[in-house]
């Protein structure tokens, strides 16, 4: 019942705040009271139930609702999915904190956000496939007009291309869905798990339309076209949500459909979805060196250690598929930080361009400071957040496809050199500009959007077990199911 | 043939359809030209009346045959005469300010309840010639609907193609039900089914081919579609939307009782049929909506796309997907009904250039709303209603085993996607775009206002009444 509460909440807020009139000042608290319940929601859900989620009566609902098909409303929390339910509802909290730069109608922007909040919320929570989906697809129409209203001058084709690529990926993603619930004879998350009695072939070619589908939303490499420009038009509170959840709809849908379900008809593509990790890690680190623009490049960053979620997801091993759902958050957790501290940055100095930055530091301190404390989260240095969800995932990835394990650590060597450019190139040095000897450091409600980040990063980066203890359990559950280890 | 007690029972809505629909004709003479309201009034009634009867029958299990087998009054044509009278009832709200203007109210309101009743029979006939009156029923009314206004060319024009073709359809079609009858030696679809049981003869396969050309003509399906865009162009805005839903979803009806009842022996042959029908519909419909900049022409393609979509469920109607779908077939009715009938209506308050829906958002926000909910129903994006009818012919096609089908289903899904610009375009224009100055909305307006914000909460909290759905689909009594 809880989850479900956490799970509406927000879409009632949604509906509330359209209601609500008045100024810029009542929108923005009214927003903020709204986000504040589901979180307050999760922390308690944290310490209520964190050391025995699975066993939580009051956080699961199973209600019939075609019963001749059996698919039914059933929402429930697990250590997979928990992580990413707290951080969606933290984010989003932020992001209502980042949203300074949104001007016009303010409050038709939150009711969007909250719209996708449900969503999201919901995609963590879902333990029936045709849920999942419904939930998956409630945040594309929020997330087009978030981005197709308020992003910059380039909006309209990147909201429209994010909308294509995901959509054709989901619509793919549901015919598996629908084939595997009939064959399964049920549309139970938890009772399909194992493969729900289905022969290697038909889990194959179920297989197969499901994992594109997801590999569109991360976006793995070859799938990524509709990334950047996104990235780029977005305001930087959409950005928060645009990197810190969205992409783990479709690592979550790996995570806790594709591989439980379906372990046969996975067992073929893992090898290439591991590749494709590396790819992303690769690619995004190479490409993401070469951009003149820092919004650009921290979506490349984005892409590369994504990769390393599919790669120890693709592992399925205990330390592997630890490491990528503990990466999930992680990811989330300092590219959102990254997003909206290149946002501070951009809005003061009125460019983004590497180029025209410089000597930033002695004008604003703490941004540096936390721009320089996101960015070597990101490179995975130890007592940061990233550094042990990156490592188990290489760890991971290293025991099952050597080849893939050994580049994937090449990543963090790349991360490095590219976040080590930027940071010298646009904080430290001279001042390039004389316009800049007037900026002002960042002010207290961009300090409030960015310290709740700063703290998870160092408090994760210290005791990851916070987190590892509660996903330990549910990750044993799916690989006993599946007969690995 | 005895009319019995329960005979007039049974066909309760459909008298209640005849009686107002002669009521709402004298009532025009008696009223006189200003008073369109009266007749619009009388005409809204006769729709509610109907509506509540067909409902009252669903609800009380109402079953049975009359007329010696040849008329049947079961959950599955009740479920379709709910789908007609409903859609009715919002189209005589929205059309009674145009019908006023005019000066032909209790003509244009007669000719809605002419439909309302030939598609109501439709969906009851189990009789092969009684099923071709009904059509024509159904459809003569409807070319003169199309021609209706009288104002603009395109009407006279559209009405005319509608007309030419129309004609050549049901010739055909009837061509094919002679073969049909010449083949089984009976027009009851239970004497057929014992002829049709054993192997196909040259005349039945050319008579059920013939027959379904016939019935693609109806249903705009490719490629027999061309006098769409025309005639719902042509059309006056509620004759377009009334069209492209009431009597369409009630061939739907007819054209699967004469299959599911009459050939299922010929399963093998007319599934093949339709699934090359359905998979040339959806590209052909999507592709030219593609390209259309006008929303009236966009909707019209639209329509024949949706043809599409409902023929692969008549597809999967074979190995295991037989029930379910027949039921998508049933949920796909119901569920375009409420989005596409929405989408025209919205046609009359804003415009039909595409251009003209600019800026909505920013002027008229809740029409912007309601037209953004129409438009992601049409692509079939959760939780409007469209999802479900497309979820549900997926459904189906993996039930059925046979990989045609599958081949259809993969169709669908591609063509989900390459109808999501022409959609969007419209999402796009209203929510991003500036608005343009000028194109101010007519005043009294208030009847097609109702109609639409009304559609557009059913398409919005379809997904709350869809177990219901499926529970009373499920039990349709075709099958």
């Amino acid at each position: 019942m809880i989850t479900t509460i956490t799970i509406f909440i927000p879409l009632l807020g949604a509906i509330l705040i359209s209601l609500v009139r008045g100024d810029e000042r009542t929108a923005r608290y009214t927003a903020l009271g709204i986000a504040a319940v589901p979180l307050l929601l999760a922390t308690y859900i944290y310490f209520a139930h964190g050391s025995n989620l699975a066993g939580a009566a009051n956080l699961s609902q199973d209600l019939t609702w075609i019963a001749p098909l059996d698919i039914g409303y059933r929402v429930g929390l697990d250590g997979l999915g928990f992580g990413m339910f707290f951080l969606t509802s933290l984010l989003t909290l932020i992001a209502v904190v980042a949203s300074w730069d949104i001007r016009e109608r303010l409050s038709t922007y939150f009711a969007l956000l909250f719209v996708a909040q449900t969503g999201m919320l919901g995609v963590f929570a879902s333990n029936d496939l045709v849920l999942f989906y419904i939930f998956f697809e409630l945040t594309l129409i929020p997330m087009y007009l978030l981005v197709g209203i308020w992003g910059d001058e380039n909006r309209r084709p990147a909201a429209i291309k994010f909308f294509i690529y995901t959509f054709l990926g989901s619509t793919a993603m549901l015919a598996g869905f629908l084939a595997l619930g009939v064959l399964g004879g049920t549309f139970s998350i938890p009772e399909l798990r194992g493969g729900g009695g289905l022969g290697t072939t038909a889990q194959i070619a179920i297989a197969a339309p499901i994992l594109f589908g997801l590999l569109v939303k991360v976006p793995a490499v070859p799938l990524h076209n509709w990334l950047l420009d996104v990235y780029v038009s977005s305001p930087i509170s959409t950005n928060v949500v645009l990197s810190g959840i969205m992409p783990k709809l479709g690592t979550f849908g790996i995570i806790f459909i594709a591989i439980p379900l379906l372990p046969e008809g996975v067992a073929p593509f893992l090898p290439w979805v591991a590749a494709l990790g590396v790819v992303n890690i690769i690619y995004g680190a190479f490409v993401a060196f070469l951009q003149p623009d820092l919004k650009a490049l921290i979506a490349y960053s984005s892409i590369g250690t994504l990769g390393f979620i599919l790669v120890g997801a693709a592992a399925t091993n205990a330390v592997g598929y630890n490491g990528a759902v503990l990466q999930q958050v992680t990811h989330g957790i300092y590219s959102a930080m990254l997003f909206i501290i290149v946002g501070i940055i951009a809005a003061k100095t009125g460019t983004r361009q590497i180029a025209e930055l410089g000597g930033l530091a002695a004008r604003m301190p703490w941004a540096t400071g936390f721009l320089a404390l996101g960015a070597m989260a990101a490179m995975g240095l130890p007592f940061l957040a990233v550094f042990a969800s990156e490592f188990m995932s290489i760890m991971g990835g290293y025991e099952a496809f050597p080849v893939q394990g050994a580049l994937a650590a090449l990543g963090i060597i790349l991360s490095a050199m590219y976040f080590l450019y930027m940071l010298s190139r646009v904080m430290f040095g001279p001042i390039v500009n004389p316009a800049y000897e007037s900026i002002t450091d960042a002010n207290p409600v961009e300090m409030a959007a960015i310290t709740p980040l700063a703290a998870l990063l160092l408090i994760l980066g210290i005791f990851p077990a916070l987190l590892i203890g509660i996903q330990q359990p549910a990750v044993e559950a799916v690989l006993a199911a599946i007969g690995g280890g | 043939m005895p009319v019995t007690g329960a005979a007039i029972i049974g066909l309760l809505p459909e008298i209640i359809a005849s009686v107002f629909m002669f009521v709402v004709l004298l009532g025009g003479v008696f009223a006189g030209e200003r008073n369109s309201g009266i007749v619009g009034g009388l005409a809204v009634l006769g729709t509610l009346a109907t509506f509540a009867s067909a409902a009252v029958l669903l609800a009380i299990g109402f079953e049975g045959t009359f007329f010696g087998e040849s008329y049947a009054v079961d959950n599955f044509a009740l479920f379709f005469k709910l789908i007609v009278s409903g859609t009715a009832f919002f189209t005589v709200i929205a059309a009674t300010r145009f019908a006023g203007s005019t000066g032909d109210a209790p003509e244009y309101m007669t000719l809605i309840l002419a439909v309302v009743l030939g598609a109501m029979l439709l969906a009851s006939m189990r009789d092969l010639f009684g099923l071709f009156l009904a059509l024509e029923l159904a459809t003569i009314p409807s070319y003169a609907l199309v021609a209706f206004d009288r104002s603009r060319r395109e009407s006279a024009e559209g009405g005319m193609k509608y007309l030419v073709t129309g004609v050549i359809a049901s010739s055909v079609l009837l061509y094919g039900l002679v073969l049909i009858y010449g083949v089984a030696g009976s027009a009851n679809l239970t004497q057929v089914a014992e002829a049709f049981s054993g192997e196909l003869t040259p005349v039945g396969l050319v008579g059920i081919g013939l027959m379904v050309s016939g019935f693609a003509f109806k249903l705009s399906a490719a490629p027999f579609h061309f006098w769409t865009p025309d005639a719902y162009q042509g059309a006056p805005t509620s004759a377009a939307a009334f069209l492209s839903v009431a009597p369409k979803a009630a061939t739907f009806a007819v054209l699967l009782r004469i299959l599911v009842e009459g050939l299922p022996g010929a399963t093998a042959t007319w599934t093949s049929i339709i699934a090359v029908i359905a998979i040339l519909t959806m590209f052909v419909g999507n592709l030219s909506a593609l390209r259309q900049r006008n929303v009236r022409r966009m909707l019209a393609f639209s329509s024949v796309a949706h043809s599409g979509y409902i023929l692969v469920a008549f597809a999967a109607i074979q190995g295991g997907g037989q029930e379910t779908g027949v039921q998508a077939i049933l949920i796909y009715s119901a569920a375009y009904a409420v989005m596409n009938l929405g989408a025209f209506f919205a046609i009359d308050l804003v415009g039909e250039d595409a251009k003209s829906f600019n800026g909505l958002f920013k002027t008229q926000p809740a029409l912007a709303l309601c037209m953004g909910a129409f438009m992601a129903a049409l692509v079939g994006i959760p939780p409007f209603s469209g999802f479900f009818g497309k979820a549900w012919v997926i459904l189906a096609g993996a039930q059925s085993g046979s990989v045609l089908v599958y081949a259809a289903v993969g169709a669908l899904v591609i063509n989900s996607v390459i109808s999501l610009p022409y959609y969007f375009g419209i999402v796009r224009n209203m929510f991003l775009e500036e608005p343009v100055s000028g194109g101010t909305a007519p005043k009294d307006d208030g009847g097609v206002r109702f109609s639409v914000y009304a559609l557009a909460i059913l398409t919005t909290i379809f997904i709350l009444f869809f177990g219901l759905l499926v529970t009373l689909t499920g039990a349709s009594g075709l099958l």
